[in-house]
């Protein structure tokens, strides 16, 4: 993990010095040992506050729009999944390829800080990352962790489809193994197993606790309404009350919204305060998707077709 | 200040009688969160809990409050306000969500305006708190003036010492509830139990880990309200969600709105809202004095640091880390505070 980091470091450092970007963006070490934070690098001294490993969840992609009118150029570092963002991002025409340098690293799974940082002892400091394959080894002052994987994963991670960015510029790092993963649906599943009934009441369960902070719409690298609905105060489509009803309009109109663009990079689900399932919702869409319209996940590749961002006067459904 | 003791087999007869004469609100489990919510009885309530994911402040100033209803005949308005408050009891608060509601209190009983439905809610609610057993990593209520084991604004403290409560009787309100229900709230061992608290409280203090200072952290706000420091990271990685707001004990802002829900019929509600919205400080001809999120990040941390001291005499962060744990991209106020006591030294 240390010559990546050194790597990162260095190519980061020559887009600086040669005025390839203005900025790069990328991940810094966070103010909890298991947490990094998104960093803004405008110079070349500024470098070394690059950092990447196993907890660097976060999609920076998302950054890309607030520059798109901005003069210089941006490099961003990336992810597997990241990277369908990027591809998404551009066939929306919300940036334009030119102006971004793509800098990919291939991930072997994202750990849920929470989860790690319980079971190291408060206030130790880091010493070094180790990725084992299946595990992850922290090493620090207070003593040394081990991880494993399957346990500490993000949820998406233990389903990932592209451990590769799908599109960059430059990579840094190892490629990582592509998986079949036969049950990348299996909670889906489950869900779709429920009678009717009993899948209101788990939803209206999960919805009945929203807040409505809007960090999963916020988080999300494909909303990219200059001014959402949900904040809109004439017509008030949506208000700020919240109660079952509203919440409700919100999460469906949120999931269908993005349902053809959303990438599967799980953010939504990893930033909600209130611990609600977003990404079964945007899976279940997915899901579909494919069985409906052999439609692969958007953004795996650039200039895929949202199946429902198309119009085609030779569509077979008659009320067209 | 008087102390009493009831054993802990007996917490689950105190809660069911609670439940049967207050409304009692307490932390339970919802999946994998913990909440603040009305219980029915004691096999609800989590006793051993880290501090919740949402602080109890909606006892006092709910997520949604309707205010009054109105309806227009033609001729006549009427308006309807809702019924009295219920008595309620709110249950095992950590001392900082309890010295929060502290920082509320100035807010909505000020001297020039009053807020009946706040207070209200305020004077028909006994508070019984439950000292922290366990400090986290993202907690810094010593730097904000209190403590793991502080009473302070609680009618009642409960510190679990062995299988013990040692519950502090703060106020009347509290004197009257542990007279209420005196075959639970024992006196017998209380000194020694006192005593025990005390090194408990000792022993926790030293678990902290954040260093957090605010000396002269407000003095450089006062005279720097255009500090380049606000142009940095922070700024450009807020997502402006309303996490940070929503979870933090100490925010307040609402909005009021009318809900129709007929020609001229409807509610006059008060909903929480959030300073990193960008329509929070939207005017009607389309101005906006926040208009990105370096204002109003700096608005959400100069609020906590600054304008409640200034208003009154109150630091308006309560260091129970919530922001710090929930936000998504990780801004930190210890690190903000830390970062600007660097600032202070350059300017
Ligand atoms: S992040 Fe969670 S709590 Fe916030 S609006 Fe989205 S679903 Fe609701
Ligand atoms: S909806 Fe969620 S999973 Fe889909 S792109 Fe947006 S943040 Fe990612
Ligand atoms: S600002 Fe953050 S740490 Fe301070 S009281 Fe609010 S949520 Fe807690
Ligand atoms: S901040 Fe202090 S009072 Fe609050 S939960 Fe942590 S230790 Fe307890
Ligand atoms: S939680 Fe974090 S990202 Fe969201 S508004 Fe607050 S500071 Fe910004």
């Amino acid at each position: 993990m240390m010559d990546v980091i050194q790597q990162l470091r260095e190519q980061a450092k020559k887009l600086l010095e040669e005025k390839k970007v203005d900025l790069v963006i990328g991940f810094g070490q966070g103010t909890e040992l298991a947490r990094t934070t998104p960093v803004f690098i405008d110079s070349p001294e500024g470098v070394s506050k690059l950092t990447w490993g196993p907890f660097c969840a976060n999609n920076l992609a998302k950054y890309l729009t607030d520059y798109k009118n901005a003069p210089g150029n941006i490099a961003v570092v990336v992810k597997g999944c990241d990277s369908r963002s990027i591809n998404r991002l551009l066939d929306d025409n919300q940036i334009s390829r030119d102006k971004v340098v793509i800098i990919g690293v291939p991930c072997s799974g994202q750990l849920e800080w929470q989860k790690v940082s319980a079971e190291i002892k408060p206030g130790a400091s880091l010493k070094e990352v180790v990725d084992n394959g299946d595990s992850v080894s922290v090493k620090t002052d207070a003593g040394d962790y081990k991880f494993d994987k399957k346990d500490y994963l993000l949820h998406r991670c233990l389903v990932c489809e592209n451990p590769n960015p799908v599109v960059s510029d430059l990579t840094i790092g190892k490629e990582q193994p592509v998986k079949n993963y036969e049950d990348r649906f299996a909670e889906v599943q489950a869900l779709e197993q429920m009678s009717t009934e009993e899948k209101n009441a788990y939803w209206d369960k999960q919805f009945s606790r929203c807040l409505r902070c809007y960090a999963c719409r916020n988080v999300c690298s494909v909303c990219t309404c200059q001014t959402c609905v949900f904040d809109q105060m004439l017509p008030m489509w949506v208000s700020k009350r919240t109660n079952l009803s509203e919440n409700t309009a919100f999460h469906l109109t949120r999931a269908f919204h993005v349902a053809g663009r959303c990438v599967d990079c799980g953010e939504c689900d990893r930033v909600c305060p209130m611990d609600i399932p977003l990404r079964k919702l945007n899976q279940k869409i997915h899901k579909d998707l494919g069985d409906l319209f052999e439609s692969p996940t958007p953004g795996t590749k650039p200039g895929l077709v949202s199946p429902l961002g198309e119009f085609s006067p030779g569509d077979p459904e008659e009320f067209m | 200040m008087e102390s009493r003791v009831v054993n802990k087999g007996q917490i689950s007869e105190l809660l069911d009688k609670l439940a049967k004469d207050y409304n009692l609100i307490a932390p339970i489990k919802e999946e994998t969160m913990t909440l603040f919510r009305r219980v029915s009885g004691a096999q609800d309530v989590l006793l051993d809990y880290n501090n919740s994911d949402i602080s109890p402040k909606g006892c006092f100033l709910p997520q949604n409050e309707k205010t009054f209803s109105y309806m227009y005949t033609g001729d006549t308005l009427e308006i309807n306000k809702p019924e009295g408050v219920q008595k309620t009891v709110l249950f095992g608060a950590r001392p900082c969500d309890i010295k929060a509601i502290l920082t509320f209190d100035p807010v909505f009983e000020g001297v020039k305006f009053g807020d009946e439905y706040y207070s209200n809610k305020r004077k028909s609610t006994v508070i019984i708190g439950l000292s922290c057993s366990k400090v986290l990593s993202t907690c810094f209520c010593y730097a904000m003036g209190g403590g793991p084991c502080d009473g302070t604004g609680s009618d009642l403290l409960l510190t679990e010492i062995g299988d013990k409560y040692y519950v502090e009787v703060n106020t009347e309100k509290g004197k009257a509830l542990v007279d209420a229900y005196s075959q639970i709230f024992s006196s017998q061992g209380a000194e020694q139990l006192a005593k025990d608290k005390e090194e408990l409280a000792k022993k926790l203090s030293g678990e902290f880990v954040r260093k957090v200072d605010l000396t002269g952290v407000k003095e450089v706000l006062d005279g720097n309200f255009e500090l380049p420091y606000w142009d940095g990271d922070n700024a450009k990685k807020c997502i402006g969600c309303g996490t940070c707001t929503y979870v933090c004990p100490t925010c307040h802002c609402f909005d009021i709105f009318d809900y129709p829900t007929g020609d001229f019929t409807g509610d006059r509600l008060r909903c929480w809202d959030s300073c990193m919205f960008p329509e929070y400080t939207l005017e009607a001809g389309g101005h906006n004095p926040r208009p990105t999120r370096k204002e109003r990040i700096r608005n959400r941390f100069m609020h906590k640091i600054k304008y409640h001291l200034d208003r009154y005499n109150m630091v308006g962060c309560v260091g129970c880390g919530r922001c710090v744990n929930k936000c998504p991209v990780n801004i930190d106020i210890t690190k903000i505070i830390n970062d600007l006591k660097e600032v202070a030294q350059n300017v």
